[in-house]
C-alpha cells in the first residue's frame, strides 16, 4: 500500500468510530480530495464533514474555537503554507487555551510541500519552523509504523497538535518496518539497535537514514537507528545512552529550517559523550539561495559517510 | 417594562461608570504595571447584552473589554485584582487586562489581537451546531478590527454554516488615534452584512433600555433563522482631552486608548457629557436627577465597600 492511501486509510478508521466529530477544510470531500489524504472519509454519530470557503485564518481559529466549546475536530489543508494565515491563531489563540487542560481534541493535518520547487511558497514549507512558533504539539509521518503510532495516539485525543505529512513520499510503497520502542508521546522511535553508530533522523528524514542503516551494515557497521517525529522538546537520554555507547553520532535533518532539531541534539552529544565521529547530514543553503529552486531531495552520500566512520 | 426593572438596569449603567473612574483614578496614580483599555460610554451595549443573554449563551470579547467584564462579573474587586495582578485575581493574574475572561459567567474568550476573537467565536458557534445548543454566540468588536480579513472571513464562514451569532461592532470612529476619515474609505456596514446574507441592525443614542429590548430580538431572530446577526453600535469612548500644540493656538484632541484619562475625575454624579453620546445622562429619560443621584451615591458607597475603601 502507497503510503497516502495507508494514513487516508488510518484516519478513516479513526473518524468514522469518533462520535459529534467535524472534519473541515477546503475540497476536503470535493476533487482529488487533498490528493487522496481526505478521500472517503466519514465521521461517527453527530459529526459533521465541511467543505469550506477558502478562510484559512477562521479555520485555524473555529478548530480553536471549537476545542473551547468542548467540540472536537480536524483541519485539512492541502499545502502547509496555507497555514500561515492563521498564525495568530495558532499562536495568540492556542496560549490561552493551552492555559487550562482542554476535554476536546483540534488537529490540523497538513501537507508538507516537499516534493519539488512549486515556486517561493516551497521555501517556508517548514514544519519544525511552524510548530516552533507557540511550542504546539507537532508530528511528522515518515512511515507506516510512526503513522500508525502517531495517528491512533494523536488524532483525536485532547488538545491541539499539528500532524504534517510528505508530498514526496505520497505515492511511495510502505514496507513493514518493527520498532524496538517508542515514547510515550509518540516524538521518538527506536528502530534498530546497534554498536557501530547512532543514526538519529529528523523532520522526514527517516527513509535516508533507513537506507543509511542498510548500506552501513553491508560495510560491516551495525547502526542503530532512531527517527525524532516532532520538534517540541525531546528527552534525548536513550539516544544519548546509545552514543555513549557507539560513539559515533550521525544526524540527518532534511528541513530547509535556519534552527534545527538535530542541532539540538547535536550540543547535548557534545556536551555528554566521547565521541569519535559527529557527522550532520543537512542542507547546505547559503545566502537567499535557500529561496530559488532547490532540491528537496537530500543528496547523500553514504559511502562518504561509511568511510569517515570505518576510518 | 417593570419599574423594577428599568432601576436595575440604569443601576448598572451607574456601576459600570462608577467602577470605571474608581480604576481611572488608581490608574492616575500609576498603580497599574499593564495596560487598560477603559470604556466609558460603552456602558449601554454591555448592560443590554448581559440584560439579554440566556444560559447557553456565550460572549467573546475584545481588548477594550472592561465594560462586559463588570457588567458580567457584577463586581469590582476581581477585575481590580486582575488588573493588579494578584492571585486572587478573576483570572489568578493569568489573563491581566487584554484577554480578561470569565468562563463562569460565559466570557468565554477574550483577546488582545484585532480582529482574532471573530473566528474564534464561529468556532464556538459551529460547536453550539454541533451539540445541538440552543444558544447565541455573540461576540463584540470595533470599527478598526472590522477592517481586519478575519471579519469578511467570518461572517462568510457563519452565513454559509448557518451559524446563530451576534456580532457587536463597537464604532467609536477611532482605532487608537486615528478616525475613520483618516485611515479609510468609508465601509457601509449595512450593504457589506446584506451582500452575505446576513441581518444588519444599527442601535445609536445609548438608551439601555432600547437596547436591551432590540438584543433580545436580534437573538431571537439569529437563534430562529439560524444566522449571524451584525450590530453596529454607535458611541464614544468618553475621558478624551485636549493638550497644547506647541506654536499654535489651536489645540490637539487626544482619544482614549489605553491609559489613563487625566481630565476625568471621580464624582459621586458621573455624567461625562450633557447629551445622548453618555448612556449616564441617557438616563433622564426614565428618572428624575434626584432619583440618579441618589442611586450613584449608593453605589459608589458600595463599591467603595467592597474593595476595601470605606
Amino acid at each position: 500500500m502507497k503510503y497516502i492511501e495507508y494514513v487516508n486509510q488510518l484516519i478513516g478508521e479513526k473518524t468514522a468510530i469518533t462520535e459529534r466529530l467535524v472534519l473541515f477544510g477546503e475540497n476536503i470531500a470535493a476533487g482529488s480530495h487533498i490528493s487522496g489524504l481526505t478521500k472517503q472519509l466519514r465521521v461517527g454519530k453527530g459529526g459533521l464533514v465541511i467543505n469550506t470557503p477558502n478562510t484559512e485564518n477562521t479555520h485555524a481559529g473555529a478548530g480553536l474555537g471549537m476545542m473551547l466549546g468542548g467540540v472536537s475536530s480536524i483541519l485539512f489543508m492541502k499545502q502547509q503554507d496555507f497555514l500561515l494565515l492563521g498564525i495568530d491563531q495558532l499562536a495568540n489563540t492556542y496560549n490561552f487555551i493551552r492555559r487550562k487542560k482542554p476535554a476536546a481534541s483540534f488537529t490540523i493535518v497538513f501537507v508538507i510541500v516537499d516534493s519539488g520547487y512549486q515556486g517561493l511558497q516551497s521555501s517556508i514549507n517548514n514544519f519544525g519552523d511552524l510548530c516552533s512558533i507557540a511550542r504546539i504539539p507537532g508530528f511528522t509521518i515518515t512511515n507506516k509504523r510512526d503513522a500508525e503510532e502517531i495517528i491512533n495516539t494523536h488524532l483525536v485525543s485532547p488538545g491541539f497538535r499539528i500532524i504534517g505529512v510528505s508530498q514526496r513520499l505520497f505515492g511511495k510503497e510502505l514496507s513493514e518496518i518493527e520498532t524496538v520502542s517508542v515514547n510515550a508521546e509518540k516524538t521518538l522511535f527506536h528502530y534498530k539497535k546497534g554498536n557501530g553508530a547512532t543514526i538519529a533522523c529528523f523532520n522526514l528524514s527517516f527513509p535516508y537514514g533507513l537506507t543509511l542503516h542498510e548500506k552501513l551494515k553491508e560495510k560491516g557497521i551495525d547502526a542503530s537507528l532512531f527517527s525524532v517525529n516532532s520538534v517540541t522538546p525531546i528527552d534525548w537520554k536513550d539516544i544519548i545512552e546509545d552514543v555513549k555507547k557507539t560513539k559515533n553520532l550521525v544526524v540527518i535533518d532534511d528541513s530547509k529550517s535556519e534552527n534545527l532539531s538535530c542541532d539540538n541534539l547535536l550540543v547535548a552529544a557534545y556536551e555528554n559523550c566521547k565521541m569519535d565521529h559527529a557527522i550532520a547530514v543537512k542542507r547546505d543553503i547559503k545566502g537567499n539561495d535557500w529561496l530559488w529552486p532547490n532540491l528537496d531531495e537530500l543528496r547523500i552520500d553514504y559511502e562518504e559517510i561509511a568511510k569517515k566512520l570505518l576510518g | 417594562m417593570e419599574h423594577k426593572q428599568n432601576i436595575a438596569i440604569a443601576k448598572e449603567i451607574l456601576r459600570l461608570r462608577l467602577s470605571q473612574m474608581l480604576i481611572n483614578e488608581k490608574y492616575k496614580a500609576g498603580l497599574f504595571k499593564i495596560p487598560l483599555h477603559i470604556a466609558m460610554g460603552h456602558e449601554a451595549i454591555a448592560v443590554a447584552v448581559d440584560a439579554a443573554m440566556e444560559e447557553n449563551d456565550l460572549l467573546v470579547c475584545s481588548h477594550r473589554n472592561m465594560h462586559y467584564n463588570l457588567a458580567r462579573t457584577k463586581a469590582l474587586k476581581p477585575i481590580l485584582d486582575e488588573y493588579f495582578l494578584k492571585k486572587e485575581g478573576l483570572a489568578g493574574a493569568e489573563l491581566g487586562s487584554m484577554n480578561l475572561a470569565n468562563e463562569k459567567k460565559n466570557i468565554v474568550y477574550t483577546s488582545s489581537i484585532l480582529g482574532n476573537n471573530l473566528p474564534v467565536a464561529t468556532g464556538l458557534a459551529l460547536g453550539h451546531k454541533v451539540k445541538g445548543v440552543n444558544g447565541l454566540v455573540i461576540v463584540q468588536t470595533g470599527d478598526g478590527a472590522m477592517e481586519e480579513g478575519a471579519f469578511y472571513e467570518s461572517l462568510l464562514f457563519m452565513k454559509s454554516n448557518s451559524l446563530a451569532a451576534l456580532i457587536i461592532v463597537e464604532n467609536n470612529e477611532w482605532s487608537m488615534h486615528t478616525r475613520i476619515h483618516e485611515r479609510r474609505s468609508p465601509i457601509d456596514l449595512s450593504k457589506f452584512s446584506e451582500s452575505l446574507g446576513a441581518k444588519y441592525e444599527k442601535l445609536y443614542e445609548n438608551d439601555p433600555y432600547k437596547y436591551t429590548e432590540r438584543i433580545k430580538e436580534i437573538r431571537e431572530y439569529a437563534l430562529k433563522n439560524k444566522t449571524p446577526v451584525v450590530a453596529e453600535v454607535d458611541l464614544d469612548t468618553l475621558g478624551g482631552w485636549y493638550v497644547d500644540v506647541p506654536g499654535s493656538t489651536e489645540k490637539r484632541f487626544i482619544h482614549p486608548h489605553s491609559g489613563p484619562l487625566p481630565k476625568t475625575e471621580l464624582a459621586e454624579w458621573p455624567e461625562l457629557e450633557h447629551s445622548a453620546n453618555d448612556p449616564v445622562f441617557v438616563l433622564h429619560t426614565y428618572f428624575s436627577s434626584d432619583e440618579l443621584k441618589a442611586m450613584a451615591q449608593e453605589i459608589l458607597k458600595n463599591i467603595k465597600k467592597e474593595i476595601g475603601e470605606v
